[in-house]
């Protein structure tokens, strides 16, 4: 009786510690995005106020205006925006369809080479950007591709990850659905586009959300190819913004709101897909 | 049908013919990709190494230098450069072994739950959903003089009024980076450890539950052996990702922050390329830091190999 007790009082700790170890990391998480909304509500004197007031007084709906506007009120804010979703789409577009035939050649096809190729392809992936981002620049440049959109998105129309990720996946692609269609006349074109593609789906999507967030996190390269603010995209517009002296403290929270809102709207819509990222990388090694 | 693996099939006249006409289809998805890596992945990584042996100016029209290992002796040399790997060291070291150990206790204590699992999921998650930009924009002003960093810190430790210089003190400064880190990605890694123990049969726990096994010994014993695969790939994941950081750095210096205690390698490669124009040196950092990722990648999975699992 007596150690059942004991067993059960332990369990008791065990309950309250891992809520206790479980509450300390959800406040770590989760409080710094409560900041963010809760901010961007408020004027910035109130911002600073100690103690923070977890709790707008009233909605200071001015901060997103003011940064829409920007602190110039030149509205490169909507630009950049329409930047790096047009960029981060394009990307997204090309990774996917790359990705997959290619994924698809390799997984189904034997000829000459086909290891080498592979074996070359996981190598890409090793390769941190830092090392080719300077022959990238010299190259865009002397292409004239400075500065444009073309020189924003070619580096990175596809990616070795991709072709990884879709070879693996198409691998375990039953052969007797290809052979069906080719019995039935179809091309090989046809069949990429009518039966590979479509019955990928869940890894497609998962590769494209993975894609389009990378993009639209990539701040390095902008740096480098995107001078004028025109050309901007978001995470160069969040800084830029954050380095001004005279940037309010709210209205740069309702900056980084709207910033957020694709991402979040992506996450709310796909949200299996966001976390199938992790899941199908671990699977294919673990 | 025709599978055109293996030898037997190339032999006959007819079904070799099958074949070639397959295998080029099998080139020509395959090409446009490859001139693609040629171009922009194969050629710049050996334009890089070449580069790495000249002295070159990125403005400058004048042809470049052969100074044959000048670029490696010069940055053996300079304490910026020593500077630079103590920073990496230290933001890796830190941010990955929270990372790691973090996202673990994550993935155990969760699953461990009956309840809350996916809400729990998602939540740890949903930083991931921010870019690193926005990520370090909310804690610039969470570690402001005034902000709720300094809030918590003196409330817990009874200090009213003391600024303990998160952004300016190059300890605290180093400190602030790695919790910025971490905040974004645990709950990814949360999630490959969560994937992994499901992976592990359910069968096993319940036989250690049967038997008497304490929470504490049934880790242990079982969870965490078994998860030697999934730790080896968040682990090898992990130090790319931290070795790889740029935003957070580059962010913080430019608004406002001392740079030498971040200044990470890959931070220095922009400032030497970009802003000093030294993009001979600054290929030569960049290769430095991918020689140090193949290495520790490489001695991961050496550590890794010693033991391998099974599931008897």
């Amino acid at each position: 009786m007596r150690g059942r007790e004991g067993a059960k009082g332990r369990s008791v700790a065990a309950t309250v510690g891992v809520w206790l170890v479980l509450g300390i990391m959800l406040v770590y998480v989760l409080g710094p995005l409560v900041f963010m909304v809760t901010a961007s509500l408020m004027p910035a004197s109130e911002v600073t106020r100690i103690p923070y007031r977890w709790i707008p007084n009233t909605f200071y709906w001015q901060n997103f205006w003011q940064a829409i506007r920007g602190n110039d009120g030149r509205f490169y804010f909507v630009r950049n925006m329409v930047n790096s979703l047009f960029v981060a789409t394009a990307i997204t577009l090309t990774t996917v369809v790359l990705s997959t035939v290619t994924g698809y050649g390799l997984a189904k096809f034997t000829f000459r080479g086909r290891k080498a190729i592979m074996l070359l392809i996981v190598a890409t992936m090793m390769i941190p950007f830092q090392v080719i981002m300077i022959p990238l620049y010299i190259i865009t440049t002397n292409m004239g591709m400075q500065n444009s959109y073309a020189g924003l998105i070619v580096p990175f129309l596809v990616n070795a990850f991709g072709v990884f990720l879709m070879r693996q996946h198409l691998l375990t692609f039953p052969d007797e659905i290809l052979d069906a269609a080719r019995i039935d006349g179809a091309s090989e074109v046809q069949i990429l586009w009518r039966v590979v593609f479509p019955s990928s789906w869940p890894a497609i999507a998962t590769l494209a959300v993975l894609t389009f967030r990378t993009q639209w996190d990539n701040l390095m390269w902008p740096l480098l190819i995107a001078q004028s603010r025109e050309m901007q995209t978001i995470p160069l517009y969040i800084t830029l913004f954050a380095e001004e002296k005279f940037t309010d403290e709210g209205a740069m929270m309702a900056t980084a709101v709207l910033a957020s809102l694709p991402m979040v709207v992506l996450f709310l819509g796909l949200s299996r897909y966001f976390v199938g990222g992790a899941r199908l990388f671990s699977a294919q090694k673990g | 049908m025709l599978s055109c693996e293996g030898d037997e099939l190339r032999k006959n006249a007819h079904t070799r013919g099958i074949c070639e006409r397959r295998g080029r289809w099998g080139w020509a998805f395959v090409l446009p990709s490859l001139v693609f890596f040629g171009l922009f992945s194969i050629y710049p990584v050996l334009n890089a190494l070449y580069l790495s042996f000249f002295q070159k100016h990125l403005l400058s029209t004048a042809p470049p230098k052969f100074i044959g290992l000048g670029n490696y002796v010069y940055l053996f040399h300079s304490p910026a450069f020593w500077n630079s790997l103590r920073a990496t060291a230290i933001f890796t070291g830190g941010a990955f072994s929270l990372l790691v150990g973090l996202s673990l206790i994550l993935a155990v204590f969760i699953t461990s739950r009956r309840k809350f699992q996916r809400f729990l999921q998602l939540a740890f998650f949903s930083p991931a959903v921010v870019s690193t930009v926005v990520a370090a924009a909310i804690w610039l002003l969470i570690f402001d003089p005034r902000g709720i960093a300094n809030q918590l810190v003196n409330t817990i430790a009874g200090t009213p009024g003391v600024d303990h210089n998160w952004l300016a003190a190059p300890a605290m400064l180093q400190l602030s980076t790695i919790l910025v880190y971490v905040w974004k990605y645990v709950g990814y890694f949360t999630i490959i450890f969560i994937t992994g123990i499901g992976s592990i049969p359910r069968s096993l726990f319940e036989a250690a539950r049967v038997d008497g096994a304490s929470v504490w010994q049934t880790f242990w014993k079982i969870t965490f052996p078994l998860l030697k695969p999934t730790t080896l790939l968040v682990s090898v994941m992990a130090m790319i990702q931290c070795l790889r950081t740029f935003s957070t750095q580059y962010f913080f210096s430019q608004a406002g922050s001392p740079r030498a205690p971040i200044d990470v390698i890959t931070l220095n490669v922009y400032y030497t390329a970009i802003r000093n124009f030294q993009i001979g040196r600054a290929s030569a950092l960049s290769l430095i830091l991918f020689a140090i990722m193949l290495l520790l990648s490489w001695l991961q999975f050496r550590l890794a190999r010693s033991e391998e699992v099974s599931y008897l």
